[in-house]
């Protein structure tokens, strides 16, 4: 039973890697179903991002699948395709690119955590203590290239590599919006930037609008998102395959 | 490979469990927000729970070369940081006893004491714990994000915080569960050696404050250094779980002769109080050659001969139980 499991396991990896690797290193000729069209929106960006559903009824959506990363060691805990789908919506605004993401998830992992405050810690009474130590958040990034080059080659999907480096736009349930800059796999680094983004969960479906740089057709972009009840973290995770702006 | 490795050797026999290591570390360390549930240096009841609770039986280290993640333990494992209300009743002047909060229900170090028996005879020792600055760290193997390092300089395991993104899994990886996970900032921690002491030719806080003078600390290469001569030389110190597989570079002197009653004198190994089973079970199958070696020594002693091992393990003063050598392991420019 391990034995076939582990077969298994091994062939789909298998076809992972070959799936990454045409992917990630080849000059890919976006498929038609992989563009995505972008609408100059007439409302405003706070509009857009405080995410009125008005304010995006006249853009239309893509429905993006997901794909499971694998899993790193064999003891790790099964990651079940609980998250197939991610809708993505986009609208230029006011010189901005903004990307509104949803997706279905039974469970809202996210908390508000106890405020730091300023003063140094050893002139208070009381320390802000840890509340939990096993739990994840819920989130989602969007990736994209560096340099533009559009039409081209697009980076691998392993956060880029040294030749083609990637911004990574960051949303954490829990700890908000970050920007990362990475070149390849562990290489991602938090830039000490945020961004504006926000975030809500109703019905058992999250809806984050991120504002991101305006992107010029042609730019590859792709999606990831984290679900923390599957303890999601780092390359634990969903993702999308690259998609290209219209 | 380091090119040299800082050591510690605890003697088991001297330590009385008053946690002024545990204290020591944790004014220096770990008096930050976050860091309330963490003690680097804790020292636990054995047998018993431990702390985390049963961080001996869930997992990690290395099998055939390969990892062996346990699941985190949970803050119910570890024990939650309680405060006390001193602001009510010390400057608001409200009538109240000073009481901790939450309601204290577990602990590092909870099941004090307890120990266990063997017939009609209880038998518990003490155990301080720090991180084992492992020469094959599974935390180092387990991050994604190459935030662990073990200095090339001195042996000693650190963790970069600007590295480090808080996914855990060198918790789930260290079979000691000496990493910690700070969830206010967002990163985990670990003792660090005290090694910004050591730089400066000062001992590890823990092994400073300790009033039994259990604590021997030097590297490992040196042929000088106490920890080197108890380790390599004398061979009568033992790291914890050795089939961790992670090669520790903090060691243990096993206790090996508590009396037992109406049978005081006979060895461990004839009529022991304490289990052999389980100092097997902490210290691997050498703790019987260990504990032979010392009884040895003991009687030898006893007869009125003298024994540089009991001389050592005294350790009268702390050029005897330390030899911090910063010159030796700079880096050379």
């Amino acid at each position: 039973m391990r034995t076939r499991q582990l077969v298994i396991l091994s062939v789909a990896f298998l076809l992972l890697c070959v799936a990454l690797w045409a992917q990630g290193t080849d000059a890919v000729k976006p498929a038609p179903g992989q563009s995505l069209s972008v609408i100059a929106s007439t409302s405003t960006v706070d509009s857009l991002l405080t995410g009125g559903s008005a304010a995006w009824n006249q853009v239309a959506v893509k429905h993006i699948g997901l794909n499971r990363t694998p899993p790193l060691y064999d003891t790790d805990e099964p990651a079940a395709l609980e998250i197939p789908v991610v809708d993505v919506r986009l609208a230029r605004a006011g010189g901005k690119l903004l990307v509104q993401l949803s997706w279905r998830d039974a469970t809202h992992d996210a908390v508000t955590l106890p405020e730091v405050p300023n003063t140094p810690p050893e002139t208070r009474f009381r320390k802000v203590q840890t509340e939990a130590n096993d739990r994840f958040f819920d989130a989602a990034a969007v990736m994209f290239p560096v340099k533009g080059e559009a039409g081209a080659i697009t980076p691998s999907l392993q956060m880029g590599d040294a030749e083609h480096p990637v911004d990574i736009y960051y949303w954490n349930a829990t700890r908000g919006a970050m920007l990362m800059e990475a070149q390849g796999r562990g290489t991602t680094r938090r830039t000490g930037q945020n961004f504006p983004a926000t975030g809500t969960y109703q019905n058992g479906q999250w809806s984050v609008t991120l504002e991101l740089p305006d992107l010029p057709p042609g730019t590859p972009v792709a999606f990831a998102v984290w679900n923390g009840s599957q303890k999601d973290r780092d390359g634990r995770k969903y993702f999308s395959v690259w998609q290209v702006l219209e | 490979m380091s090119k040299h490795q800082y050591a510690m050797v605890m003697d088991l026999n001297k330590c009385l469990g008053c946690q002024t290591c545990t204290i020591a570390c944790k004014k220096l360390w770990t008096d930050r927000d976050g860091t309330g549930y963490m003690y680097w240096n804790n020292v636990e009841t054995r047998p018993g729970l431990g702390y985390p609770r049963q961080w001996d039986r869930i997992g990690g280290g290395w099998k055939d070369g390969m990892l062996q993640p346990s699941p985190l333990p949970t803050m119910e494992d570890y024990g939650y940081a309680w405060e006390y209300d001193y602001e009510q009743r010390l400057f608001e002047g409200k009538r109240k006893p000073v009481m901790p909060s939450p309601e204290p229900k577990s602990g590092a170090n909870w099941d004090e004491d307890v120990g266990s028996m063997n017939g009609d005879e209880n038998y518990f020792f003490y155990v301080p714990r720090i991180c084992n600055h492992c020469t094959y760290p599974a935390c180092l193997e387990a991050c994604p994000r190459q935030a662990i390092y073990k200095r090339e300089e001195d042996g000693i395991v650190v963790l970069d915080q600007d590295r480090c993104q808080g996914y855990r899994y060198c918790i789930k990886a260290c079979p000691y569960k000496k990493i910690y996970f700070n969830e206010v900032k967002g990163k985990s921690e670990k003792c660090i050696f005290c090694y910004p002491r050591l730089e400066r030719g000062e001992v590890n806080a823990c092994a400073k404050q300790c009033p039994g003078r259990l604590r021997f600390v030097g590297i490992l290469d040196d042929p000088e250094s106490p920890v080197h001569k108890l380790v390599l030389v004398h061979k009568i110190a033992l790291p914890l779980f050795p089939e961790k597989g992670t090669q520790p570079n903090v060691y243990y002197v096993p206790p090996f002769n508590p009396p037992k009653r109406d049978n005081y004198g006979k060895s461990i190994l004839e009529d022991s109080r304490l289990p052999l089973d389980y100092l097997v079970y902490l210290f691997g199958p050498d703790v019987k050659n260990v504990i032979t070696r010392l009884e040895a020594e003991l009687k030898r002693a006893q007869a009125g001969g003298r024994s540089e091992v009991l001389q050592l393990l005294i350790g009268r003063d702390a050029e005897t139980r330390y030899r911090i050598r910063p010159q030796l392991v700079q880096i050379q420019a």
